[in-house]
């Protein structure tokens, strides 16, 4: 078994409380709900109608692109509503559950190859848990991946731990693997962290098991593919979080069609912040309770619930949808508070990584941070605050500057095709000119795709 | 929310509506941003940011400015006392110099404000505070005898033309505080060159001149002492003449990493070696002086710590910044000891490799895309030939 370490030397940890406490809750609820923004650059074209009666593995909705690539239920009901926004967007397919989780009959192939794999999952609709880089959109199943990447441990701010939450599935994530790995002519990489316990993952065959140390975006696959195989134009990493392995593992493995999967629920302001076993797509809204009035004189009221972490999660409304593909949902006060001649502030208990502040050179445990955006939007101009945050071999700024100028010959050259917005996730927090860095890398993205 | 926080959101309503109003209302956001900070939450993307903003970012330099003002109002006080052969009190010289230095800041703020608002209400943007840095900056590298007419014109002048017609602050690719300097050196040479302007009303006895005169005159002999140059006790404009007041406010940039130690030091180590270079000649009096006598002499530290760091007009690369760094500092000195018509070559010289820094980016940015073009084409050729 090869045995390499990976340093990744820049990145920022940021410290926040309400780290999920290990302790694992089952959590039901009747109201579960797919969001096609989930799923990037997929139109949706509906299958079913507001009262229609769904089984798990019922195709919802597919892409209007690929009407192979289907969206199904994750549990058996009754379609409730569908929630259209603006010109007739599709927000949300509301699913109430009957709780018996009846499901269609899962019909393996009697050959595994990759075809057939590939066929299967797509007819149950597991193959929208493959995503590839570029982009970082579902798999192509027509492109042949270099690699496969599997990131096995988060690195974001409160990510859940993915060894906690897989063990006792061994068998299924074996098999998931099994499967996986005859998808590509390549190899399937474990990328692991070299600080933590990763007796499970070590105990998975077939697999190349790469460490990696350093603060985030250590975790994110972005990083490790350009670390370990850099895409280059025209190549294509298919990767998959470990959770969905599992799932692909109990299809195979079990005939069983089971969108259950275990999220943190994490945040400052949460009051039992811990793990919960749910069925993807579930409303959490009782899934935890509100700390009261802290010292600062926040109410509960003032919160702001996001599926996902704090860098690149997305906001979700009092209902508490898990995203798609979330991992955690993470609370946390809503900002905006004014303070009298900020500017001038030593600043020791607001967060901050430059040295402006105070608090930068004094070691605090945890801030409890808000959503404050701390300033006005200006032009971009200080390059290195992105660079001590940007781990990779490509240039932040410049490709930022290629994005908005829309020079897809320069995108291209900067290494557009090695990142998706959540690798620009940390250079937006730093940015003192407030930049939407994420934004503006997706635009990018969606440009090409269009010229494409 | 607060009383304050409620008044200010009242007046705002009434900026925003009243007809008459709203032609105010860049102006009267820059002030309310100005004392609070502003209520936006994230919407998109990251749910926290960073606290820093670009006006904690200039504040930090206007604080690292201060030690060297305030030497500034107490030499300028000093010399022009000197050269009377009075030894006037501290707060008398200091005094003498805050008079002398307030009507030149008041005017710059007015006049570059006044244009920066207009932009900001045109383009219906928030003032930017980039402003508040150059206004500061202006003052402290012009002589303390300036005519307050040019002063206004140049700082016009600098805030139009090099800043505004390009978009605004960070998309200029001239330091606006040198190019108003620069503006008064060409348009007006007569109130900014010669030995009368240095000391604020000299006594006509007194010669006045800077060292650097003395250097270009080849005056050796009767430069100040390494001492009084470090500390800055010599003739020069308002904030440049003390090395130790730039070192301490160079000391808080550096660690608050607002300004790049990369450009300080290249700076400093392009004008030493060059120094060194022209010792090995030593054909002219301006030649053979000891290289390290450069950095205490002029606008040499003041402009590698406040005026060649500036973000937006330096370099964004490591490796380029340590090349605009090195050609900043030989060019200077280049320019002091050869061209004897002028003086100090600092000015002159950021503001040359300025105009350079797009060319030392687009180096290192193709740099980065050739390793990545010559991968792919790696990866190609290994393909085909499997």
């Amino acid at each position: 078994m090869q045995k390499t370490l990976y340093k990744v030397n820049k990145g920022l940890d940021i410290k926040i409380d309400g780290t999920a406490l290990f302790q694992t809750d089952e959590y039901h609820t009747d109201i579960y709900a797919i969001r096609p923004d989930d799923f990037h650059w997929i139109t949706p074209k509906l299958s079913v109608e507001e009262g229609d009666q769904v089984i798990v593995g019922t195709t919802v909705f597919c892409s209007k692109d690929d009407e192979r690539i289907r969206f199904v239920s994750p549990v058996s009901g009754q379609i409730e509503r569908i929630v259209r926004g603006e010109k007739r967007h599709i927000n949300h397919i509301i699913i109430k559950s009957d709780g018996k989780l009846n499901s269609e009959t899962v019909n393996l192939p009697e050959i595994i190859s990759k075809e057939t794999i590939i066929d299967t999952l797509l007819k149950y609709g597991l193959w929208t848990f493959v995503r590839q880089r570029p982009f970082g959109c579902i798999a192509d199943y027509h492109n042949s991946p270099k690699a496969i990447f599997i990131s096995c441990f988060d690195s974001a701010p409160l990510a859940p731990d993915y060894q906690f939450i897989l063990n006792g599935y061994e068998n299924e994530f074996q098999e998931g693997i099994n499967i996986l790995s005859k998808l590509t002519g390549g190899k399937t990489y474990l990328c692991l962290d070299s600080k933590r316990d990763n007796s499970f993952f070590e105990r998975t065959k077939n697999v190349d098991l790469q460490y990696f140390s350093g603060p985030h975006p250590a975790g994110n696959v972005g990083t490790q593919i350009n670390r370990i195989s850099p895409i280059n134009k025209g190549e294509y990493i298919w990767y998959i979080e470990p959770q969905y392995v599992a799932t692909i593992g109990r299809l195979f493995l079990n005939r069983q069609l089971d969108f259950t999967k275990t999220i943190a629920v994490t945040g400052p302001v949460v009051g039992n912040p811990r793990y919960v076993k749910i069925i993807n797509g579930a409303s959490l809204k009782d899934a935890f309770t509100l700390k009261a009035v802290d010292k600062s004189g926040f109410e509960t009221d003032e919160t702001r619930f996001i599926s996902g972490n704090i860098l690149s999660g997305h906001k979700v409304d009092n209902e508490c949808f898990i995203g798609y593909y979330d991992q955690q949902i993470t609370i946390i006060k809503e900002g905006g508070r004014r303070r009298v001649l900020g500017w001038m502030y030593p600043g020791l208990k607001l967060w901050s990584n430059s040295n402006t502040y105070l608090s930068k050179f004094i070691t605090r445990k945890s801030y409890n941070v808000d959503t404050t955006l701390h300033g006005g939007r200006r032009v971009m101009m200080f390059s290195d605050t992105y660079d001590n945050v940007f781990p990779m071999d490509i240039m932040p700024m410049e490709l930022l500057k290629a994005c908005v100028t829309k020079d897809i010959d320069k995108m291209e050259e900067l290494g557009i095709y090695e990142v998706t917005e959540e690798d620009f996730a940390l250079c937006e927090v730093v940015c003192p000119s407030k930049t939407e860095c994420q934004q503006i890398i997706y635009d990018g993205l969606t440009l090409i795709r269009e010229q494409a | 929310m607060s009383r304050i926080e409620k008044t200010s959101e009242k007046l705002t309503r009434k900026f925003k509506t009243n007809k008459g109003l709203s032609h105010f209302y860049a102006l009267f956001d820059a002030i309310d941003k100005f004392l609070l900070t502003p209520d936006s939450t994230t919407i998109r993307g990251s749910h926290i940011r960073d606290s820093v903003d670009v006006k904690r970012l200039m504040t930090t330099v206007m604080i690292a400015l201060t030690p060297s003002l305030f030497f500034g109002f107490w030499n300028t006080g000093y010399q022009h006392f000197l050269s009377y052969g009075i030894q006037a009190a501290f707060w008398k010289c200091f005094g003498f110099g805050f008079l002398k230095w307030l009507p030149i800041v008041l005017v710059t703020y007015i006049s570059g404000l006044a244009v920066e608002v207009f932009f900001a209400q045109i383009r219906k943007e928030e003032v930017a505070e980039g402003f508040f840095v150059t206004g500061m900056l202006i003052p402290m590298i012009l002589p303390p005898e300036i005519p307050l007419w040019t002063v206004a014109v140049a700082t016009i002048f600098a805030t139009l033309f090099a800043k505004e017609v390009f978009g605004g602050t960070g998309y200029n690719f001239l330091n606006p505080a040198l190019v108003a300097r620069a503006f008064i050196f060409f348009a007006f040479p007569s109130v900014i060159s010669g030995d009368s302007i240095w000391i604020a009303d000299k006594a006509d006895a007194f010669t006045g001149a800077t060292p650097l005169a003395d250097v270009a005159l080849g005056n050796i002999s009767s430069l100040p002492s390494i001492k009084d140059m470090f500390l800055g006790t010599i003739p020069g404009c308002l904030g440049e003449t003390s090395t130790l007041a730039i070192l301490i406010g160079a000391a808080l940039l550096i660690v608050t990493n607002v300004a790049s130690w990369r450009i300080i030091l290249s700076v400093i180590i392009g004008g030493l070696a060059a120094g060194f270079t022209f010792n090995l000649i030593g054909t002219t009096p301006a030649m053979s002086i000891p290289p390290y006598y450069h950095l205490l002499m002029g606008g040499f530290m003041f402009g590698a710590v406040f005026m060649a760091t500036d973000p937006v007009t330096s370099p964004h690369t490591n490796s380029g910044k340590l090349i605009y760094g090195l050609l900043i500092g030989i060019l200077t000195v280049v320019i002091r000891v050869c061209n004897k018509g002028y003086a100090e070559g600092m000015m002159l010289s950021i503001l040359l490799m300025n105009v350079f820094t797009p060319l030392i980016d687009y180096l290192s940015i193709q740099r980065n895309i050739n390793k990545r073009v010559s991968r792919w084409n790696s990866a190609k050729s290994n393909k085909n030939s499997r």
